[in-house]
């Protein structure tokens, strides 16, 4: 169930008010909203109801026997037995078939034939996300940040709809308190809630949409047939789609929950502005860089053993960041071109006698530019399907300028300019349009949402392409 | 084990604003803007809901959308709601967006089927004099026509249209896609020479719109069904030969889903014997047994010559990788090749 679509919509209708009715009764709202979590997931393929019931039992059980047990020992094993089970799940549907192929190629190279068979096992949608969650849940018990709740709560903080298939990765300690107490039905903030479901479904419809079919799929799908400026542009729209995509899933998710009366954190914080690679992983997916610092980058020793042990655990988070992306090489040196990018910024501030410079507007612009062109670099591994097509995308770069672009239109670049230019607003402009919103008498707000949903039907395609993250 | 989590029950502030001096509302009016917003958009983009519900599958679902939004297009129009879209579709350059049309050009009768008297004169094409090349279908054809895009590039003689590659369109759903209006415009506008087609993939289905007044059309498979799909490639047919287009058509491959594969048999063998019929006009790529296992059945992985293996088909079982993609833009390109000489202008140079 998508959710700029009809069928969510209905859904929604039905589940909001019914959710606010349950509300004040803890024990008659879990099963519900569990209930229709579950109807939401199994809308995609029934079948991975299951998996997804397993990840919650799995996880509780193991929480609970972590909190449970007093010796060290034994928490230690039912830690690592619960990592096993939720990594080798994720394992098992993700990247059974890449480390197959990869194993036969590799010893292919010396004429070894290996005897595995690959077993064309189809991904089960969110199963990163609700991993991910899952893993920090036990962690977070393991180490006393948390006492475990029972099965009901954690089944809801699991499988809440609003951020089942493609986050925000709400961490335990965000979701579970709010899911445990009832919501105050007498300040809602729908202003905001509607803000940021417009904005969503704006980024994703309109301008996401209109890029990948109008420049990026082309560009990206036969490279050798475009010009340079076809594929620079390409490249950047890209960047815009890759962003527009995420960034108004996540907007869309966290207005639902806040119509549902609950906050989700911040996913994007205007990414392309940032003056460093550092910068950028705390602005882009931050709820991903969040649970990589703290449940992979620390317990890795972080910066706390050393100088060339912080860059390795830099580099191996970042490359396994770039692999729980999607279960290809591609993504791997996507991951590499990012660790890179942080362990040269972190080795350029560490020599000696380096000062940091007050920031200048032209030494900020010039920082934020570069950044930018290291981002889209490294998309290009990211959205090629091979290292081949990215080759090709970066040859290109260079080889055919001069020849005509009939694909770098007005609309593409106005796409690209709003893209970019959203993240360069000053911060007051949407706190003001929602303060200005909420200040609406009822009538007019509905007004203003239907008008807006006007112009966003009218303006994008027909049909809805799936969001980017659903598969990873 | 629960009330340690609990958030510590403070006394609400009276203030009712957020961040930046917003006003926070209640959970009832949380509702009744969302309902009364969203019936009032459904109101305003009446149409195009309308349009959407009749490009659905067959099935209940279609029927309610119908049911709901017929209605609703009639009070939307009645009471002017659905101006304000089409204004902004008519300055959006897309008037026609919300309309649906369903018609299949009939053919008169078809071609002569005799067959020529030797091979057909292959046509040289150059820099000077380039080969115009139309790529479309559904989404099965995206992937190769991309490396045939890529294939072609180094190749100046040949001059290709971007990728026509539509999601969820066929020729069984004119009202989806009109594919007919759009190759029979295509062939009239740009003249291409050389057309590649793919088709079928979302047409193993009973249901079909823009059959005749008076014809009907039983069960997917049945011979009323097989003789309506018939008139439809042979329409597509055709409308490209009498152009004086060549027509490689690719045939469906086999899928993860059994049963989907013989349901794609019915439509291959339609595609087959029509091509049969047009000898030296239109050729038939079969691309079954590319991508079957050493078992004949399907495969998502395969060896390539060197003993790397490859994975050939997505993940869904029915759609290509790109390594199938070029697979089958090499045998396009073979077919091309024998009935277009693309290649003997660059040894005169």
């Amino acid at each position: 169930m998508l959710f700029p679509t009809a069928t969510f919509a209905i859904f929604f209708m039905l589940v909001l008010p019914l959710s606010w009715l349950l509300q004040p009764r803890g024990e008659r709202w879990r099963p519900f909203i569990i209930a229709a979590s579950f109807v939401f997931y199994g809308a995609w393929d029934w079948r991975f109801c299951f998996l997804l019931a397993f990840s919650i039992v799995w996880n509780h059980l193991l929480a609970v026997g972590i909190h449970r047990s007093g010796a060290p020992r034994h928490r230690k094993v039912l830690l690592v037995t619960a990592l096993v089970g939720n990594l080798g799940l994720l394992g098992y549907f993700k990247y059974y078939d890449f480390f197959v192929t990869s194993t036969h190629n590799l010893f292919a190279l010396v004429g070894v034939d290996v005897p595995l068979e690959t077993r064309s096992i189809v991904l089960p949608v969110g199963i990163s996300f609700f991993t991910f969650m899952g893993i920090a849940y036990v962690v977070d018990v393991y180490r006393r940040d948390f006492v475990p709740v029972g099965l009901g709560t954690f089944a809801a903080y699991l499988s809440f709809f609003p951020h089942l298939v493609a986050g925000p990765i709400v961490r335990p300690g965000e979701l579970i308190p709010q899911l445990s107490t009832p919501r105050d039905p007498r300040y809602v903030d729908t202003s905001r809630a509607f803000f940021l479901i417009g904005t969503g479904l704006f980024m994703k419809v309109v301008i996401a949409n209109h890029l990948a079919t109008h420049i990026v799929d082309e560009v990206f799908g036969a490279p050798n047939q475009h010009s340079s400026l076809e594929v620079l542009v390409g490249i950047y729209a890209y960047a815009v789609q890759i962003y527009s995509d995420f960034f108004g899933y996540t907007n869309i998710a966290i207005g639902i929950a806040l119509l549902l009366g609950f906050a989700f954190p911040q996913n994007f914080d205007a990414p392309y502005s940032a003056t460093s690679i550092t910068d950028f992983w705390r602005r882009w997916h931050m709820t991903l860089s969040r649970w990589l610092r703290d449940y992979l980058y620390i317990p890795l020793g972080g910066n706390r053993k050393g100088t060339l042990v912080t860059y390795r655990n830099l580099m191996l988070t970042m490359l396994i960041g770039g692999l729980w992306h999607g279960a290809g090489w591609t993504f791997v040196v996507w991951g590499g071109i990012h660790g890179t990018a942080l362990v040269t910024e972190r080795w350029w501030r560490g020599r000696p006698g380096f000062v940091e410079r007050p920031w200048t507007t032209g030494r900020r612009a010039w920082h934020r530019f570069v950044t930018f062109q290291v981002v889209c670099f490294a998309w290009i591994f990211f959205r090629a399907d091979s290292f081949d097509d990215a080759w090709s995308i970066i040859h290109r770069l260079f080889t055919a300028w001069g020849e005509s672009s009939p694909l770098v239109t007005v609309g593409v670049l106005a796409a690209i300019a709003v893209g970019i230019g959203s993240q360069y607003l000053p911060r007051r402009l949407p706190l003001a349009l929602m303060a200005r919103f909420s200040r609406l008498p009822v009538p007019a707000q509905a007004t203003v949402l239907a008008v807006g949903l006007l112009v966003i039907h009218a303006m994008g395609p027909e049909g809805v392409a799936p969001f980017i993250y659903f598969r990873f | 084990m629960e009330p340690a989590n609990h958030e510590p029950r403070r006394r609400r502030p009276r203030q009712r604003t957020g961040e930046g001096g917003r006003r926070l509302h209640s959970a009832g009016s949380a509702i009744v803007v969302s309902l009364v917003g969203l019936a009032l958009g459904v109101l305003l983009n009446a149409p195009g809901l309308h349009k959407s519900a009749t490009i659905q599958p067959q099935g209940w679902k279609r029927n309610v959308a119908l049911g709901v939004t017929g209605p609703l297009a009639s009070v939307s129009d009645t009471l002017l709601l659905d101006r304000p879209r089409r204004a902004l579709k008519a300055a959006l350059g897309r008037s026609h967006d919300d309309d649906v049309d369903t018609a299949v050009a009939t053919t008169s009768k078809p071609p002569p089927t005799r067959a020529p008297a030797g091979p057909p004169k292959r046509t040289k094409f150059t820099p000077q004099h380039k080969l115009g090349l139309y790529i479309a279908g559904d989404s099965l054809v995206i992937v190769p026509g991309e490396s045939l895009l890529r294939a072609t590039a180094g190749n100046r003689a040949i001059a290709p249209d971007p990728i026509d590659g539509r999601i969820a369109t066929g020729l069984e759903r004119p009202d989806v896609y009109n594919w007919f209006t759009r190759i029979e415009q295509v062939m009239r506008k740009d003249k291409p020479r050389a057309v590649v087609l793919m088709f079928g993939g979302n047409d193993d289905h009973n249901f079909m719109t823009g059959v005749p007044e008076g014809r009907e059309v039983g069960t997917f498979g049945s011979p009323s069904w097989r003789a309506e799909y018939r008139r439809r490639v042979a329409t597509v047919m055709d409308t490209i030969t009498r152009s004086g287009g060549y027509l490689v058509w690719i045939g469906l491959p086999i899928s993860r889903d059994s049963e989907q594969t013989l349901r794609f048999d019915v439509m291959n063998s339609i595609a087959q014997t029509e091509a049969a019929k047009r000898p030296g006009r239109v050729a038939y790529l079969d691309t079954y047994f590319f991508f079957a296992g050493d078992n004949g059945g399907y495969t998502q992985y395969v060896e390539d010559p060197t003993g790397k293996l490859v994975k050939m088909r997505a993940d869904d079982g029915i759609h290509f990788e790109r390594p199938a993609g070029d697979l089958i833009a090499a045998k396009v390109l073979d077919k091309l090749e024998e009935r277009y000489d693309l290649t003997s202008w660059r040894k005169r140079r």
